[in-house]
Order: C-alpha cells, then structure tokens, then sequence
C-alpha cells in the first residue's frame, strides 16, 4: 500500500494500542474499539503528520482505514 | 473499640503506593524507612528557580497499568489508576467477584490533568483550536482519575473527587470514612493523586515563594522541620487505600493494617495561602479527629507531619503539635523522602501511617540535622525507630486553609 496506509497502521498500532493484525484496509474503527474520541484523536494525528485539512465530520467509527487512506491522499494531491 | 451501639470500626485492608520512593507500597515503605531522599535534578524544569523534583521512577504506562489506553488519560490517572489495582490486590479483592455497586471510589487531586490542559494551551495558541485534542478536557478534569478507577475495576458505588489542595487525599479518606459508617457502601478506595511536577506549577510556586531553591544539592532540599529548610520540593505520585467495615474485614479474614478511628476537618478562615500563625485550624482539625476517635490529644504517641520543609508550615505545625498534643509524640515527616505530592500527600502518608503503626517502625525524617530550636518536639530523625505505636494522627493542610487529619490505631 502507501506511505499513508504504513503510517496509519502504524498509527493505530503504536499510539492507539489496536493489535496489529486486526489493522486491515477495510476494518471501520467501530471494529478496531476505537471510541468516537478516538477518532477524533486520530484525525488530529493525521493532520499533523501530512498537514491536510481533515473534516471533523469524517470522524465517525464507521469509516474503514482504507477510506481514511484516500481521505489523506486526496487532500494531499490537492494541496 | 466504640461504644455499644455505635458505628462500626472502620479498617485499612489494602494500600497501593506509587510514589518517588518507589512504585508499590513495599518499595515505598522500605526506602521511606531508609530516610534517602529522592530529589534530583529534572531535566523538564532545567532553567527554573528550582531545576529538581521528586518523581516516580521511570515506568512504561503498558507495564505499569497493562490494558489501560494510557494515551487518552493524563499521567495523574495512570498514577492513580496503577495504585487503586495495587491496593485492591493487597486486600485480596477483585472486581470479578465483589458486588460493585457497593464499592465506592472517593479521591483528592489538586489539579487533575494540569500537564494536559498546559499541553493544550499551548496547542491552542500555536496551531490553533482545530488542533486541540477532543480529549484536553477528559484528561484535564480533576475528577477523572475517579472516574477512571471506576470503570477500570467496575465500582458503580458513590464516586466523588476531592479537592482540598494539599490536604484532599486526607479529605477523601475522611469522606470515605463517613460513607462506609452510614452504610452507603461496604468497600471505598479512598485516596489522592497528583501529577504537578510541571514547568508551570514548579514556576508558580517559586514564585510564591513556596519551593526550596537549594538546586546545587536537590537531595538536600526537602529538609521539614530543620533550622535551614527553604521551602518543600515539588513531588508527584499516588496513594490509596483500601477500606472497610471492621466487620466486614473480620468475616474476610484479611490482615488489617490499622483501624482508622477518626477523622476531622476544618478551615483556618485566615489567608488564602499562609497557614493561621497560631494554628488554629490546624488545631481544630486534630481536636475533631480525636474526638472521633473518642480519645483525647495526651494519648497521641506518633504525628505524620505534614511538614513540607516551608518555612511558615513547619514552625506553625511544630508549635500546634507541642501545644496541642501534650504526650509528646514521635513527630516525623516523610516529604523529605518523597518531596511534596501535593494533593496525593494525605493519601500516601495516610498509607505510611497505616504502615507505621502496622510494623510498629516510624520512618525518619531525611536531612533533619538541626532540629527547629524554638520546639520541644520528638522529632525522629537518622534512622527508623522501632516501637509499638497506640495512636496515630496524620496531618495535611492546603492552600484555602483547608485541613484535614486522621486518626489510626492498630487494628
């Protein structure tokens, strides 16, 4: 996958303490016991890791990592 | 014993200690009873008034408190999160198998997340209000720690914080006391917990003039109740105890540590900060706690001070202590170990009083080489003294004149 996905793997696995092998592309943070703080935890991580202008909005646990991905890589490639 | 009739005894059944001394009450213990002071230089306060403190050492949160998401709570909580596990093992309870609405959390925090929310401030003025995280204020809020404890041992009795500057670890334990007398709960974790060892608080306080300034030999700086003490040293940790029906323990056969015969609270109404010169509120604070205890002030034979090595302090404790309690006890202080864990204080050396009277051993207290001279007090000093102790009081006073102390006997 992308520098995004490794980065938000690690993420998740690293600061957010969510086993490793149940990080897979289309596991939503509903799955992975991520609570809606959580995400909003995370968003603010992203953020600063590739400086794109995330919606709050976005931030619900239903969103999947993959969706996350190309959340990040399309306001990247806009920027 | 109480009278016929009357409220049952309330006893210690279970301590948790993380302090500067040590993580885990038996390492607490045993460097306390050592008398070697913990203050050393800080790196994260280098260029302050006072660049040194005393802190817990350096733990990794995943081992210290296995299962808790660390990130999301302040350094407070995991503090007081790893000392209520440690002190409902130590009474051989677990939450798998006590009835938890009967199980009650009361714990005193001074400032709760004060490091989050100064992270924070910072955010919020550097990178702007979309970069503050949701959860400045879950880590932040003085009552979380509670909060936390609740959750992670599944304790859905009454939950409240408490905050008495200084003295609200003492506060909650007292509180804790009447909840279990009134029969609103059979178990409380009662205790304190603080994490002030900050660039701010350590600015602060030096401000006020509060902090020893003696940065050229910080283990020599928390000095309480010595002639060239300059102010206490800024400490962090967590205490907390384990309490219930005398009884109730009885029908568990689990070892008691002491009975907590009494507790009292007052106010000094006098200054903001400085204590009443003449203690008066400290003194009504001890009057009360012996009067639950239903015993009088000539039967005291051990004082855990709050001696914090200030100056003001120090001088007003020692002269209420003489004055007051007239069968002139062993007095000790145990900040010049551990330092000042402010609003944990209470609560860690009401665990260190339990232990006291437990062991039959009080702990020196470190640097005290020249004794206040205007005081005619048993200061015990050098090395730990053993001997059986009858009555205990442990004293905390805070910043508001808000005091509290507590009564132990053994058990």
């Amino acid at each position: 996958m992308s520098a995004v996905y490794d980065h938000l793997v690690t993420t998740l696995s690293g600061k957010f303490e969510v086993p490793a092998d149940t990080v897979r592309p289309d596991a939503s943070y509903d799955d992975l016991g991520l609570d809606s703080l959580a995400v909003m935890e995370l968003f603010l991580t992203l953020q600063e890791e590739w400086e794109v202008p995330l919606e709050d909005s976005e931030a619900v646990g239903t969103l999947t990592v993959r969706e996350t991905v190309d959340l990040v890589e399309k306001l990247k490639a806009e920027s | 014993m109480t009278a016929v009739g009357a409220r049952p005894d309330v006893v210690v059944t279970g301590i948790g200690l993380v302090t500067p001394a040590g993580i885990g009450r038996e390492r607490t213990w045993e460097r306390v009873c050592s008398g070697r002071p913990t203050a050393m230089d800080d790196p994260e306060l280098e260029g302050l008034p006072a660049g040194f403190s005393c802190r817990v050492p350096a733990f990794d949160p995943a081992v210290l408190v296995p299962g808790v998401q660390h990130w999301r709570v302040d350094r407070c909580t995991l503090l007081a999160l790893a000392a209520a596990r440690e002190a409902v093992g130590d009474a051989g309870l677990t939450p798998e198998t006590w009835d938890g609405d009967r199980v009650a959390v009361v714990l005193g925090s001074a400032a709760g997340g004060v490091a989050t929310l100064a992270d924070q401030q910072d955010r919020l003025r550097e990178r702007g209000p979309g970069l503050v995280s949701p959860l400045a204020l879950p880590m932040f809020l003085p009552n979380m720690a509670a909060g936390h404890i609740a959750v992670d041992l599944r304790a859905r009795g009454p939950n409240l914080h408490t905050g008495t500057a200084c003295a609200s670890g003492a506060t909650a334990i007292g509180i804790a006391v009447d909840l279990l007398r009134s029969g609103a709960c059979d178990i409380v974790l009662a205790g304190g917990a603080d994490a002030m060892v900050t660039r701010l608080c350590s600015a602060a306080f030096a401000r006020m003039g509060a902090l020893s300034r003696r940065s050229e030999e910080p283990a020599e700086a928390s000095r309480p109740f010595d002639a060239d003490r300059d102010g206490f040293v800024l400490a962090e940790g967590a205490g907390v105890l384990v309490l219930e029906r005398a009884p109730d323990a009885a029908a568990r056969r689990v070892r008691r540590y002491a009975t907590l015969a009494g507790h009292g609270a007052s106010a000094d109404a006098h200054h903001q900060t400085a204590p009443h010169p003449k203690g008066v509120g400290a003194e009504l604070a001890l009057r009360r706690a012996l009067s639950d205890a239903d015993a009088s002030p000539v039967e005291v034979d051990h004082v855990n001070a709050h001696g914090t090595s200030t100056q003001l302090n120090d001088r007003v404790e020692g002269t209420v202590i003489e004055r007051f309690l007239t069968g002139r006890p062993s007095v000790t202080s145990t900040k010049g170990v551990t330092g000042h864990t402010m609003g944990a204080a209470g609560a860690i050396e009401a665990a260190l009083t339990a232990l006291t009277v437990f062991h039959a051993t009080t702990p020196p207290t470190a640097n005290l080489r020249h004794p206040l001279d205007d005081a005619e007090l048993d200061l015990v000093s050098g090395a730990a003294r053993t001997g059986k102790v009858s009555l205990a009081v442990s004293d905390s006073f805070g910043f508001g004149g808000q005091n509290a102390v507590l009564a132990f006997r053994p058990a």
